[in-house]
């Protein structure tokens, strides 16, 4: 296999700013990679330093093993980007900024075939092609740079929190398009600050904080650090049984529920006694990333929300 | 009523600080400006000549006013109300839209519009609330004029005529808010509109008829188009007539009925102009980045090409005037040639001082293509753009050659109405190629602003616009109207609009000119090549 994306003691000051501090992270070809972490984490800087946008002030990066900021330009050909925060021309449509950003990366070889990949894909995005840049949503402006990024074939897609404007419906549009281009071949890098974003996508994830990895590697070996809450309705004739379960964690009784959390990997291996004790409104929470940094970094949760807030 | 009130009452607190700055600020400026015109003109023999030379050379007049004699209110007036009614215009516009069309448009306006109140009456709360802002700004001029020893009859109409031109561009706001679906569109249609009733007071200050003893000037029609105008046709401190004022409160009146019967027949949000849409691919021109960097400018070339043409056409077609003007006051070429520095021709440096002008023009598209480049990269439509296969290095690299395109277009355009408007001189043949040399002239001062903007976007991005305006507008102050206001020759010096070589007296210097083409190209290469180091800089 080889490797699409890999940095070594990557590091980014901003000033007095630690964006960036020694993050190690690699992405082999033909992974979807979920990039996980709170806001402030240190994902887009990443990103952008990996696109040659922004320059490390220490460590190594390489894109398909080159320096992505002295062969930024050349390394473009192979790498599709949404940025996390689309901005649009005011003064152009949204299908003008789509053609634009097909022929600045030199999609339009064959003009046809574009020309279907983007009806197709303005048609699924149900996005408006002639409303004007100032006119769209943000959740709008990131269909037009999802369909600019789709429109043309590309090794590598850089997507950074593509779905945070999406609504429900259009993110499983996404997920289509995402399992699309995979199955192409395509290496897909993903961030995310919600964990089940990517969850039902990425076989791989790597998680940061801080500008630091904290976790990285596939689902199902994270699953061990997670737990998943399971809740019911409360009958005190039950409760002694409830209380016997083994494994259960944090269980408490509270307006009228029942809750405790189990490890995600066993959640399974309770389904059996909560069928015996006849169980009414059972709900199963997945675990979320804020639920893993509270249980694993709690001691040190509090600054990492200063940081994203600043 | 009291609804009324409400409503005027949460215009107020939200406006107080701004409007206070605005107002206080345009009355301190008025108060400032009088006291140095009255050190620098103290004589008698100054206003003659300052007079003389204004009305010789008209563009000075644009930005002026009517010349009315030079008593001290009357010169006041003339030096000031044009550009203190500027400011209370565009007070005034911006003031109509923020509480109209902005609300619309956020949505804010609804949650109102939901109330007893209504979609009218805030409407009417607007209105009051624009007149109350321009009354303010009258009296607070009046006092500032009075506290300067200026006879109070005449700073009263001053006020007067500011508060009434005031208020007709308060109505134009409002109905611009009718029309447009964003505030954006409807500010820039008023400040559109402002800068127009600016320049069409002062085309027709610049194009009226002047006296015999040359202190006096008839306007033209043009002023009779603009509210500016009118308050100039008061003649505040010597006719002191406040008739010509009820034209524009009629205008005014006019627009604001309009403005309420549209209002109340359309939907909340709606406009009268339906958001235009785009087409649905993109044009040719929008195929590399360049063409990107080309479309994004054509705007700003048009509208100083505009500047261009109309300065050229005035170069030659007033010549002949001039001509005429220096034969009766001999004084008046000795003050030419101090703007120019060198011995020639009357025509010649009629031609000379006017495209000193359009080299102003071209340079502020110039430093207006850089700031564009940093309007990009803030926006952060440069980081799509960067995403794709463009080089950092390219990307600048092509606003570079935009900005060198724009300049030579300004220029040339203002060549070409030059030698079309030397139809009406003695001897138009003689005059082109001095009209040629004249604009080619003003290329090497225009380099280095776009070289100088380039350099600050390449290493202070940040301050980009900031530096780029002021070091123009300053550079320009100092270059062309220095050396009339007899400032001192270092400081002159400095600017780069000083040393453009001035064709005239038949040999022409252009050892300056060399020197700021190769500084011109050299900042332009040096912000260019600094690309493959520096980073996007997004925001601020
Ligand atoms: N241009 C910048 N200047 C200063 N600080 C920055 C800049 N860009 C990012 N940062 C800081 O770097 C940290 C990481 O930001 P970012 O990479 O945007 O986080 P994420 O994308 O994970 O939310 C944050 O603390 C942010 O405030
Ligand atoms: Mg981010």
């Amino acid at each position: 296999m080889t490797t699409v994306i890999s940095t070594r003691g990557l590091q980014k000051h901003f000033g007095r700013t630690i964006a960036l501090d020694g993050l190690d992270f690699s992405v082999e070809a033909g992974e979807i990679h979920g990039f996980l972490g709170p806001n402030g984490a240190g994902k887009s800087t990443t990103i952008r330093i990996l696109l040659g946008l922004a320059r490390a002030t220490g460590g190594e990066a390489t894109l398909f093993g080159r320096d992505p900021w002295t062969d930024a330009a050349d390394l473009h050909r192979r790498v599709a980007y949404v940025p996390g925060d689309v901005a649009l021309w005011p003064n152009f449509s949204g299908g003008e900024a789509i053609d634009l950003l097909t022929r600045l990366r030199g999609g339009m070889t064959d003009k046809t075939a574009y020309r279907e990949r983007k009806e197709r894909l303005l048609e699924v995005f149900q996005l408006d092609p002639k409303k004007k840049g100032r006119a769209y949503s943000k959740g709008n402006r990131q269909k037009v740079a999802l369909v600019a990024a789709f429109a043309t074939p590309a090794e590598l897609y850089v997507l950074d929190e593509p779905t945070s404007g999406l609504d429900p419906l259009m993110e499983q549009v996404f997920n289509r398009e995402i399992d699309r281009v995979a199955r192409d071949g395509a290496t897909v890098l993903l961030s995310s600050h919600i964990l089940s974003e990517v969850e039902e996508l990425c076989e791989r994830v790597t998680i940061i904080r801080a500008g630091e990895v904290v976790e990285s590697g596939t689902l199902a070996e994270l699953r061990h650090l997670t737990r998943t809450e399971i809740a019911f309705v409360h009958d005190p004739a039950k409760e002694a049984a409830v209380a016997a379960l083994p494994g259960t964690h944090d269980l408490v009784i509270d307006e009228g529920r029942v809750r405790f959390t189990v490890d995600s990997d066993r959640v399974a291996d309770f389904l059996p006694d909560l069928g015996r004790l006849g169980v009414q409104g059972l709900t199963v929470a997945p675990p979320s990333l804020e639920d893993l940094f509270l249980r694993h970094y709690g001691d040190e949760l509090a600054p990492v929300e200063e940081e994203a807030r600043a | 009523m009291t609804r009324l009130l409400v409503l005027l009452r949460q215009r107020i607190r939200r406006d107080r600080l701004q409007l206070a700055l605005w107002i206080l600020g345009t009355a301190l400026l008025a108060y400032a400006s009088i006291s140095a015109v009255f050190s620098t003109y103290g004589e008698e023999q100054d206003r003659r000549e300052i007079l003389g030379v204004a009305i010789a050379t008209r563009t000075i007049l644009v930005f002026r006013g009517t010349p009315n004699g030079i008593d001290d209110g009357a010169f006041a007036f003339f030096l000031l109300f044009a550009w203190l009614a500027l400011m209370g215009g565009l007070m005034s516009t911006f003031l109509a839209v923020r509480h109209t069309r902005k609300e619309e448009e956020e949505g804010r306006a609804e949650a109102i519009a939901a109330t007893p109140a209504g979609r009218i009456l805030p409407t009417t709360a607007t209105v009051i609330h624009g007149v109350l802002a321009n009354v303010a700004l009258g009296l607070f001029i009046a006092l500032a004029l009075i506290a300067n020893g200026l006879d109070a009859t005449g700073s009263m109409v001053w006020g007067a005529a500011i508060t009434v031109s005031g208020i007709a561009f308060v109505a134009f706001g409002l109905f611009t808010a009718q029309l447009f679906r964003t505030s954006r569109g409807a500010n820039s249609l008023s400040v559109t509109f402002v800068l127009a009733a600016y320049l069409l007071r002062g085309i027709g200050d610049a194009a009226g008829t002047p006296s015999d003893d040359l202190l006096h000037v008839t306007p033209a029609w043009p002023s009779w188009l603009s509210p500016i105008g009118y308050g100039q046709f008061t003649g505040a401190y010597v006719q002191n007539d406040l008739t010509p004022l009820l034209i524009p409160l009629a205008f005014a009146a006019a627009l604001i009925g309009l403005v309420f019967a549209l209002q109340a027949v359309r939907d909340q949000g709606a406009s009268l102009l339906a958001g235009r849409a785009g087409r649905a691919t993109a044009g040719p021109v929008l195929s590399s980045s360049f063409g990107l960097a080309w479309r994004l400018n054509t705007p700003i070339l048009l509208s100083w090409t505009a500047g261009g043409i109309a300065t050229g056409l005035l170069a030659t077609s007033l010549s002949s005037v001039v001509d005429q003007a220096a034969t009766d006051a001999p004084q008046i070429l000795d003050t030419l040639r101090r703007a120019i520095g060198s011995e020639a021709s009357i025509e010649e440096a009629f031609v000379a001082v006017f495209y000193s002008i359009v080299g102003i023009l071209a340079a502020c598209c110039a430093v207006q293509v850089g700031i564009r480049a940093r309007q990009e990269e803030a926006h952060g439509t440069a980081e799509l753009v960067l995403g794709t296969r463009v080089p950092r290095l390219r990307w600048l690299l092509e606003y570079w050659i935009v900005g060198v395109i724009v300049i030579v277009i300004v220029l040339a355009a203002s060549a070409l109405a030059g030698i079309a408007g030397a139809g009406t001189a003695a001897d138009p043949e003689s005059l082109i190629p001095n009209v040629l040399e004249a604009a080619a002239a003003q290329l090497p001062a225009c380099l280095v602003f776009l070289g100088l903007t380039l350099l600050v976007f390449a290493f202070v991005p940040r301050a980009t616009i900031a530096v780029g305006w002021t070091v123009v507008g300053v550079a320009a102050i100092l270059g062309v109207w220095g050396p009339i206001l007899q400032a001192p020759e270092w400081l002159v010096d400095l600017s780069p609009f000083a040393h453009s070589p001035v064709p005239a007296g038949g040999e022409t210097d252009w050892t300056g000119g060399f020197w700021m083409l190769a500084i011109g190209l050299a900042a332009g290469a040096v912000a260019v090549w600094s690309m493959r180091r520096r980073e996007l800089a997004s925001g601020g």
